[in-house]
């Protein structure tokens, strides 16, 4: 693996998902129609993942992903691998549209690695660059899952925990140096038992862990949820902040905030392209709050990029990395 | 002690449900089979309560996409727009936007009674009212008015909602306040809603329930809410049985009969009796009647698990009538 060393400011990355490049969603359906073997599904991703990987490294992000091309859903790629879930039932999103959501019926328990293998393969194409080893969070898996096992959340959460662990150490032993795993479901519901929920099972996940440790949270009340996340045991909150205005930096400023920083400064939700003026001036903001340094920002993308048009996608990955280069000379 | 059961609101679609809204959206089917196709599944989900033994049932407003919604298409000067995630649900409504003062081109629930009262026999209907105070707080408003000024109106037409729902033979008029539950709701909010209840439910007070789930409301807010002359409160305990607990014994119900919101709407495991009746042991001293309800609507599960909520919710009525001492108050008794 060629060296590659990552700015010691302003490192620029991604949260994780980049849009599915063909034939990505054909081969996620096939697996799941059983068409394709886990193992034959595993080697045809591999193309949509490097040109992910491509997007990425062209242009300029430091600390890269696979763009998750193997996970349709955050929820359900893992419920699909895991032990002790069955395919969901449908319940409403909105209107009339439907999800099935994965039901947990017997004891969980890990069977086989899940993102190892893409994340392996991402890591070889890099040209040297690290690739976060990302997963979903237990607090998530067990919101946007139904339980007829456990009834008990408290005991549900840590056997959840206990498997990401067991995933995460096989991609440290491999060699990954930045795990980040993603909550959104916590910021839905920011109330202080639910984040002392979490941090028990984030100890489970980190402790003792030779890696950094990330832990990736965006929208709904970020700001309510913040007092009761400082003390977590992780290095680095990548947190989304452009699409909120960020209006969280004054709380980040307040609570006296003193881990890394994954600073969200486009927005997923907007096909409209931040200039790099614009996302320079979100870094100088930051910066003249005076209250981290440019070592501990790390500079991303407010969420996964999925939903975007890869051409947008691209574009707004291009201008974050110039814009963290601009910053570099400067702070 | 008089117990008795029901659902707090409405229930998922059925799969046929489902396909016919699809159908026609598609422009596949014609209206009047998507009507039939709707009022199957709420002949269904009315006869699945029934064999609860629940004497007050809903219709299940299978048609609603959201709360707001069927008003929203009822009324002039308000519309749709885009999608906001529906408290902490994976579930996301269309934020309704005001742009003006709402006028009512036609009711909505009186017809749905007159439809479905004899499906519902020997059980009674009710009929769910989205609260003023969340509606007005939680659109887009356009309309030139405060806030405030546009709950009121918005009170104003579901108060003619409401006395035409019993005149067509509803027994209950239940007003959801989800809003209050929520981390953003203050004191002013609750003493508004209470104020713009009191206007909704005049002169039918007796038949009158508040509603508030997703999350136990600050003390505070429920203090001020409690002003209501509405004679049934209901509470969320699920969520945050702790806090629920806390605001019972401390808060309490005031001189309204409790409805404890002890079956968990957004799960699907079995409710454990024992949960429901340490809720039903903080409340039974002091009152002669206590109502056992879903957490919230039962429409964020999978449709057959809605159905096993109404048969637990039956059952649990039952056993804990039995074993306490308690008079279930059924369709058979
Ligand atoms: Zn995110």
């Amino acid at each position: 693996m060629a060296g590659y060393e990552v700015p010691r400011k302003f490192p620029t990355t991604v949260v994780g998902s980049y849009p599915k490049i063909p034939p990505a969603m054909e081969l996620i359906k096939k697996r799941r129609s059983g068409e394709l073997s886990e193992e034959e599904f595993r080697k045809l991703i591999k193309g949509p993942i490097s040109e992910a990987v491509k997007d990425q490294i062209e242009a300029g992000i430091d600390i890269i992903s696979d763009g998750e091309q193997s996970r349709e859903d955050m929820v359900v790629y893992f419920a699909e691998r895991v032990q002790g879930y069955r395919p969901g039932d449908w319940v409403r999103i909105f209107d009339n549209v439907y999800f099935r959501k994965p039901i947990i019926v017997g004891e969980l328990k890990w069977t086989r690695e899940m993102i190892v293998e893409d994340w392996v393969y991402a890591t070889s194409i890099s040209m040297g660059r690290p690739v976060k080893g990302i997963i979903t969070g237990p607090y998530t898996m067990m919101e946007w899952s139904f339980d007829l096992k456990y009834g008990d959340r408290r005991e549900l959460i840590i056997e959840l925990a206990k498997i990401i662990r067991r995933e995460i150490d096989e991609l440290v032993a491999r060699g990954a140096r930045y795990i980040q795993v993603d909550e959104p479901a916590l910021s839905t519901r920011p109330w202080r038992e639910e984040a002392e929920l979490l941090k028990e099972a984030l100890d489970v996940i980190f402790k003792g862990l030779d890696a950094k440790r990330i832990v990736h949270i965006c929208y709904g009340r970020l700001e309510k949820i913040i007092p009761y996340i400082l003390d977590y045991p992780v290095d680095q909150f990548d947190l989304e902040l452009k699409n909120s205005n960020f209006r969280l930096l004054p709380y980040l400023k307040e609570y006296g905030y003193d881990k890394e920083l994954g600073y969200g400064v486009v927005d997923v939700h907007s096909l409209q392209i931040e200039t790099v003026e614009e996302i320079k001036g979100y870094i100088d903001m930051l910066m003249k709050m005076d209250f981290i340094g440019p070592e501990k920002v790390y500079v991303d993308p407010d969420c996964g990029l999925k939903r975007l048009p890869r051409s947008v996608a691209k574009a707004k990955m291009r201008n974050l990395a110039e814009a963290a280069k601009l910053a570099r000379e400067e702070w | 002690m008089k117990i008795w059961g029901m659902v707090l609101g409405g229930f998922p679609r059925s799969r046929y449900a489902r396909y016919a809204l699809r159908d026609r959206e598609r422009g596949v089917i014609p209206f009047k089979d998507d009507v039939e196709a709707i009022d199957r599944a709420s002949v269904q989900v009315i006869g699945a309560q029934l064999a609860a033994g629940l004497p007050v049932v809903v219709d299940g407003m299978i048609d609603w996409h959201d709360i707001f919604r069927p008003f929203v298409d009822a009324w002039r000067n308000v519309t749709v727009d885009g999608l906001l995630r529906y408290f902490d649900n994976n579930f996301f409504y269309r934020i309704p936007v005001f742009t003006g003062e709402p006028d009512p081109r036609e009711y909505v629930t009186p017809r749905r009674v007159l439809r479905f009262k004899e499906v519902a026999d020997p059980a009674t209907l009710k009929v769910v009212l989205p609260g003023p105070v969340s509606f007005a707080f939680m659109a887009k408003n356009n309309s030139g008015l405060s806030n405030e000024e546009l709950a009121e109106k918005i009170a104003y037409i579901l108060r003619d909602e409401a006395k035409k729902a019993i005149e067509a033979g509803a027994s209950l008029v239940q007003v959801d306040e989800p809003f209050l539950a929520d981390i953003d709701a203050t004191r002013d909010h609750a003493r508004l809603a209470a104020e713009l209840v009191n206007k909704i439910v005049e002169g039918i007070e007796d038949k009158a329930i508040v509603s508030v789930y997703f999350n136990v409301p600050e003390p505070s807010v429920f203090e001020e809410l409690l002003n209501t002359k509405a004679r049934y409160m209901m509470v969320d305990v699920v969520d945050a049985p702790g806090r629920a607990e806390k605001l019972i014994r401390g808060t309490g119900f005031g001189s309204h009969t409790p409805v404890i919101g002890a079956i968990d709407a957004r799960r699907i495991i079995d409710d454990k009796p024992s949960f429901v009746e340490k809720f039903l042991k903080m409340v039974d001293a002091g009152v002669d009647e206590v109502v056992v309800t879903t957490s919230t609507w039962l429409d964020l599960i999978p449709f057959r698990y809605a159905l096993r909520k109404v048969y637990v919710l039956g059952r649990i009525v039952e056993e804990l009538a039995e074993k306490n001492g308690y008079e279930a108050y059924t369709i058979w008794r």
